[in-house]
């Protein structure tokens, strides 16, 4: 009879794997008890800390002039720490690590053009949706007249974010790359690895105001999908949702809601869209 | 503050499992082609960086302090969008119309940056065999090729096992960084399905124990090879 003779340094690894997998399984067996009261520990230090986009214009942003972090996104996180009377702290986030962040505490709101869907709502808790955009595609001009011509095509958007699951639905047999963030996927665009960039169309026509041969480009009236953006609270924190939407109501019923749209989307501004949705409480 | 019920059920089902799968299959590809190419192109910088010819010498050392000293990330997007500039057009198409370009990109940047540094284990390894060998090579009529070729690599890479196991390693978790250029290997899938369930702490702790198992398992090689291959033909010898 045979049988393999590890030498007895790979024993020894495999030993240390076994001591190491039943580690693991002990500690995420154990969960630590809850502490849950985000909006008093806000109140208490004085701050609210958001997580936002920091190179998404227009709805987060870093000014050339100022070097401050701006936009539409911005403009919410700032009515919401006015009216808790606290100072406001922006702590750039990525679509990836943004949910992440969140959980583990290291910001009290995420307002990153995250869009609410029943699957994160399993996750964290959304307020009133704050923006309404729909999913569509950046092409070359004149190249894409139907969803058809999109078929097998090789489609890029940013990693972590709702876009790449709705091509999958709505063009199952395009190939779909994840890039780390959206100005890699409009580089990829530009030098043909990418036939089509797809995202929200706010985020897309802010893209397309900024790519330097923007007039041989189009974004062609096909939406995928309609994406209402919320602003996620960690799951449990009532308290907090509540402050948030009726934040949220208030600007809508004081005209603010209608100011700061005008003033990142109106006719002036680098990506102009019509405001075709108002804040309203849900559920 | 963590209050966290873990969900292993979800991400090791289905949809999901399938993911990381794929995702460890392109891992694994990513990792042994670069591997295998990396040792025979470090080789070959060794050599070079050792000649009698000064230009070639000189090449060497460039390549070296170049891709030594410039982070991989950076090396990555280099290869996947600055070749780009580089290209004449007609390659650009065909690279692009392969499909495979990401790939392609991240096998040769991987390979090209842990060449640099094998290059540098085997020279130390070839430093640790005594100069006469090299000289009494010389003496019977064979050329600095021959000699190395016959003579001097057989024993310097043997000895350079080692640190080779670190590069091999090091390789095997660096090609995560392949993920920045959409090649869906095994961070890249853990990070899609963190985005689609938000289990983030399942997958990523799925995927470290995935790349631990994985460089256990380059260990457990190389020592077996080392134990069971070298050394006896060593002891012959």
């Amino acid at each position: 009879m045979t049988c393999i003779q590890f030498p007895s340094k790979v024993q020894s690894k495999i030993q240390f794997l076994v001591v190491f997998v039943s580690l693991i399984s002990i500690l995420t067996g154990i969960s630590l008890a809850a502490h849950a009261d985000v909006l008093g520990d806000v109140k208490k230090k004085g701050t609210l800390v958001v997580g936002v986009k920091d190179s998404l214009p227009p709805f987060g942003y870093v000014d050339e002039k100022s070097r401050d972090i701006v936009g539409y996104d911005i403009d919410m996180a700032k009515a919401v720490a006015k009216k808790l009377g606290v100072k406001l702290e922006l702590k750039p986030v990525t679509s990836a690590n943004r949910f992440p962040m969140l959980s583990e505490g290291n910001v009290d709101l995420v307002i990153a053009t995250t869009t609410k869907n029943p699957e994160r709502a399993a996750q964290v808790d959304f307020s009133h949706a704050y923006f309404l955009t729909g999913q569509k595609f950046i092409v070359a001009k004149g190249k894409v007249k139907t969803l058809q011509d999109l078929d097998t095509a090789r489609i890029g958007t940013a990693k972590g974010s709702t876009s790449e699951k709705n091509v999958a639905t709505s063009l199952p047999k395009a190939k779909v790359l994840s890039y780390d963030d959206y100005p890699q996927a409009v580089l990829a665009l530009q030098q043909g690895k990418v036939q089509a960039v797809t995202t929200d169309e706010a985020i897309l026509a802010g893209l397309l105001a900024k790519m330097p041969n923007k007039d041989k480009y189009e974004i062609p009236d096909l939406k995928i999908s309609d994406e209402p953006y919320g602003i996620a609270i960690k799951k449990g924190e009532k308290g907090l949702v509540d402050v948030v939407n009726s934040t949220l109501l208030e600007m809508e019923s004081s005209g603010d809601a209608d100011k700061v749209f005008a003033q990142w989307f109106g006719p002036n501004s680098a990506a102009p869209l019509k405001r075709t949705f108002k804040i309203t409480a849900e559920k | 503050m963590l209050n966290y019920q873990f969900d292993w059920h979800l991400i090791l089902n289905g949809e999901y499992r399938q993911w990381l799968l794929s995702g460890l299959w392109l891992t694994l590809k990513l990792a042994t082609v670069s591997m295998i190419l990396s040792f025979f192109l470090g080789l070959i910088i060794a050599v070079m960086k050792m000649s009698g010819q000064r230009f070639v010498r000189a090449g060497a050392s460039v390549y070296l302090e170049v891709v030594r000293n410039t982070p991989l990330l950076v090396q990555i997007f280099f290869w996947y969008f600055g070749s780009f500039k580089l290209l004449p057009a007609a390659w650009n198409e065909w690279l692009n119309a392969t499909n495979e370009f990401e790939f392609i990109a991240a096998t040769m940047a991987l390979t090209i940056y842990t060449s640099a540094f094998i290059a540098e284990d085997i020279r130390s390894g070839v430093r640790a065999i005594p100069k006469e060998q090299t000289e009494a090579g010389f003496s019977s009529g064979l050329s600095f090729l021959q000699v190395m070729r016959w003579i001097i690599l057989p024993q310097a890479v043997r000895m350079t096992i080692p640190p080779l196991v670190n590069q091999f390693l090091n390789l095997a978790k660096n090609s995560s960084l392949a993920m920045t250029i959409g090649v869906a290997e095994l961070t890249y899938q853990a990070r899609q399905i963190e985005s689609h369930t938000l289990k983030g702490f399942e997958a990523f702790t799925a995927a470290t124990l995935i790349y631990l198992i994985l460089s256990l398992v380059i260990t457990g090689l190389m020592e077996i090879y080392n134990e069971k291959i070298l050394k006896p033909r060593g002891a012959q010898a």
